[in-house]
């Protein structure tokens, strides 16, 4: 007996996130830790799980080593089913050749054989990149409702902004009559979030199409969407209101970590009903010492502070030295902040040593984000000036 | 590894009393993050042993809720893994309620005779440590025992007013006597109840004890193998033991976590980490008044008023104003604002309401039982 799926989503895991380098460097994007505790991915996986969706393909391209280790079989998203589940699509060989996914559009199709497997009603296309909290029911809800070919979820944004994202304009009904990708002069401020529902039928015929056509760059934005406007199809807009962020760039990434700390959160992470799932590792509780001074921040497991941490977000298995002292800061796993350093308004990847009495970046208000590197020693005493990105040791 | 685990979650040997009311000692939450049998779980799964039965009588269904198949400890296996052994499971004997752990044995022969394995490590949920079974076992084999039992002559926070299991261990190692003693001398060696011998010996062992009708481990089954000339050696655990013997027990070794080199040896083995049931909680939350020094504090919890010196499991909700200092607060426990706690043990969901005193001392803890309000 297996249950046929009314809904299957599809999430594209595979760019580079190259503007958030170094913490890509060696990582997918989705792969990226967060919050203290999570991926990036963790959001929108969660949102499926919350959502009542129990069948989605990753698409992975890009440095897929960790991320692919990360979802394992996807028991952490309670994805680890008999039929449906959480399935790794990489690119792969076919009789007709191999091909790397060329864009958005191309990724989809290249598993047009995995929709058609569950062959499911609707097809939920998510960006692995995107922290938010969202109800995709309630969405697909309103493209059944509309009898839509296509919904596309989009958020209001300042006009200023608007000519960053791809701008959708509605009649009264919603249904979208104009789309433009990263327009000039925007006629709305309805932004794409970069979350599609399609109805199957119309998603297989305009990707099957979009394939045919030499010219194409078979992305969602740039092609299928303005080729079914031009058809006429029913294509409809979707206001989210809630919290959503894109960190594609290094001090978007830095906000949205703080978005998590404070007393009332813009994005509040302890909400019982709706519970960001992800991959455990095996850390024993944090230890807070005898001269510790942590307010105002986020701290994980395993850790050993010392020292005085405020408004930052704290990961795992960190030691924080007395004396030492962060502010405004993202201080990833496994890293050691020696005694009397300082470190203020940066990000500290995974396994980096900061030594004692080191000094990394300067106030926030100067606005330039410090960035220590992957497993980069920082030795005793060194400055890192504000806005520096430092990859090697020194 | 060539063993089975088998474990006594029950409780025979200690004084916890509300804190075992409703559930079993292995269950009993431990360490801001952890129940007792993740502790016997994780050390037997790290020493390789790879089937393990659960032996419990009565209010397991907190533990069970905590361990179910075992995924956590990679014991959702095919062909092994993880076992509950309830009461009424086979038909040796017919009995409800175990007294003992010779009893609890009996009653689940068939579980040990479809064994294959050569030897049988067996624990009770008296202690926390980071015991390395693996090593154990070795001694065991090296020193060509019948049964081996290991001790230790350092048992942290025991309480002396309750009877333990003293070994009496001559020169070569071999154990001489098995006695019951209260306030045990320094440097006695007191077992932690856990036993190393082949599962073909226990199987006759206890169809023996079966036939002759008898009921007491420690007096029909050790000190007579001592009285038959079997070898039975006495293994020192290089590890510290914490026991759980009362609440003021339980207290005291759960603030031995604040040490440094307490929570190294414990948790930070690069080979045998302690491995728990995961929750998807948030980070821990500190607000912009939080004042934490000197404290365990889990994930999920969040601090808005001050704590010292304290144990705080998951979902602790310290708020604005409250002052808690030498307490171990067990998960969601509220603390409302101004309210002030010393030398308390709050179980689980307790709420405490605004401006609310409670005090304790270290050797009489103030308790509170699961889900109550004050």
């Amino acid at each position: 007996m297996i249950n046929k799926k009314q809904c299957v989503a599809m999430l594209l895991a595979g760019g580079q996130g190259s503007r958030l380098a170094p913490l890509t460097t060696h990582i997918a994007k989705p792969a990226v830790p967060f919050g203290a505790r999570y991926r990036i991915i963790d959001f929108s996986l969660s949102n499926c799980v919350n959502s009542g969706i129990d069948t989605v393909g990753v698409l992975t391209q890009y440095q897929p080593l960790e991320l692919n280790d990360y979802l394992g079989n996807g028991n952490a998203w309670d994805m680890n089913l008999r039929y449906g589940g959480l399935h790794v699509l990489p690119p792969y060989q076919a009789a007709h050749g191999a091909d790397w996914f060329k864009g958005t559009a191309n990724a989809i199709y290249q598993n047009i054989n995995f929709i058609k497997r569950y062959d499911p009603d609707y097809v939920l296309i998510l960006s692995g990149d995107h922290i938010y909290k969202m109800d995709y029911s309630i969405m697909l809800q309103e493209h059944i409702d509309n009898n839509a070919d296509a919904t596309i979820a989009v958020i209001d944004v300042p006009i200023e902004e608007a000519s960053r994202f791809g701008i959708m304009s509605t009649n009264a009904d919603g249904r979208i009559t104009e789309f433009a990708e990263k327009p000039k002069h925007p006629k709305s401020t309805q932004a794409s979030m970069g979350v599609y529902i399609f109805s199957t039928d119309a998603l297989i015929k305009y990707l099957e199409e979009d394939e045919q056509d030499p010219d194409s760059q078979n992305d969602f934005g740039k092609n299928i969407i303005p080729n079914m406007l031009a058809d006429g199809c029913r294509l409809f807009a979707y206001l989210f209101t809630g919290y959503w962020r894109d960190v594609g760039t290094l001090s978007s990434f830095w906000s949205t970590n703080m978005d998590a700390i404070g007393d009332l959160p813009d994005l509040w992470l302890n909400d019982p009903d709706w519970r960001i799932y992800y991959r455990h590792s095996f850390n024993p509780p944090q230890y807070v010492g005898q001269t510790a001074q942590v307010t105002h921040s986020i701290c994980g497991d395993g850790n050993a502070i010392h020292g005085k941490v405020m408004s930052s977000v704290i990961f795992n298995n960190i030691l924080i030295e007395p004396e030492a002292e962060i502010h405004d800061s993202i201080i990833m796993s496994g890293t050691m902040v020696g005694k009397g350093a300082k470190i203020e308004y940066a990000i500290v990847d995974r396994g980096a040593v900061i030594g004692e009495g080191a000094v990394i970046g300067g106030v926030k208000e100067s606005n330039e984000l410090t960035v220590i590197g992957k497993d980069v020693v920082i030795s005793a005493g060194a400055v890192v000036q504000p806005g520096e990105v430092v990859t090697e040791n020194r | 590894m060539n063993a089975f685990g088998l474990i006594f979650a029950d409780s025979y040997d200690v004084a916890l009393d509300k804190l075992t009311e409703h559930r079993t000692l292995a269950a009993v939450p431990f360490g801001g993050r952890y129940r007792v049998i993740d502790f016997t779980l994780s050390n037997l799964v790290n020493a390789g042993i790879r089937n393990i039965g659960i032996i419990t009588t009565q209010k397991y269904d907190s533990l069970m809720n905590h361990v179910r198949a075992g995924a956590e400890w990679d014991l959702n296996r095919k062909s092994t893994g993880l076992t509950f052994l309830p009461p009424y499971s086979s038909e040796d004997i017919r009995k409800s309620v175990y007294e003992n752990r010779l009893e609890a044995m009996q009653s689940n022969m068939a579980y040990i005779r479809n064994m294959r394995e050569e030897y049988v490590i067996m624990t009770s949920c008296n202690y926390i440590g980071n015991v390395d079974f693996d090593k154990m076992l070795e001694y065991h084999i090296s020193t060509g025992a019948d049964i081996t039992g290991l001790y230790t002559k350092n048992p942290h926070n025991k309480a002396g007013d309750i009877p333990s299991t003293e070994f009496i261990v001559e020169k070569d190692q071999t154990v001489s006597d098995v006695r019951i003693t209260s306030d045990p001398a320094e440097g006695a060696c007191i077992a932690a109840n856990a036993y190393i011998l082949k599962r073909q010996d226990l199987l006759e062992v206890l169809e023996h004890t079966i036939r002759e009708n008898k009921t007491s481990f420690r007096r029909h089954v050790l000190i007579e193998a001592i009285e038959r000339g079997y070898k039975f050696m006495a293994y020192e655990a290089p590890e510290t033991l914490l026991f759980l013997d009362t609440i003021s027990s339980y207290m005291k070794s759960n603030f031995e976590l604040l040490d440094r080199g307490m929570r190294d040896e414990l948790f930070y083995n690069e080979y045998r980490p302690v491995i728990t049931k995961v929750k998807d909680s948030a980070p821990t939350k500190y607000a912009s008044e939080a004042k934490a020094t000197n404290s365990i504090i889990a994930d999920g919890a969040v601090i808005e008023g001050e704590v010292r010196n304290s144990i705080i499991f998951r979902g602790v909700r310290v708020k604005k104003g409250a002052v808690v200092e030498n307490c171990v607060l067990m998960q969601d426990v509220l603390v409302g604002e101004a309210a002030r706690l010393n030398y308390a043990v709050l179980d689980k969901n307790v709420t405490i309401n605004d401006c609310r005193m409670l005090s304790g001392y270290i050797t009489h803890p103030f308790y509170v039982g699961h889900g109550e309000n004050i």
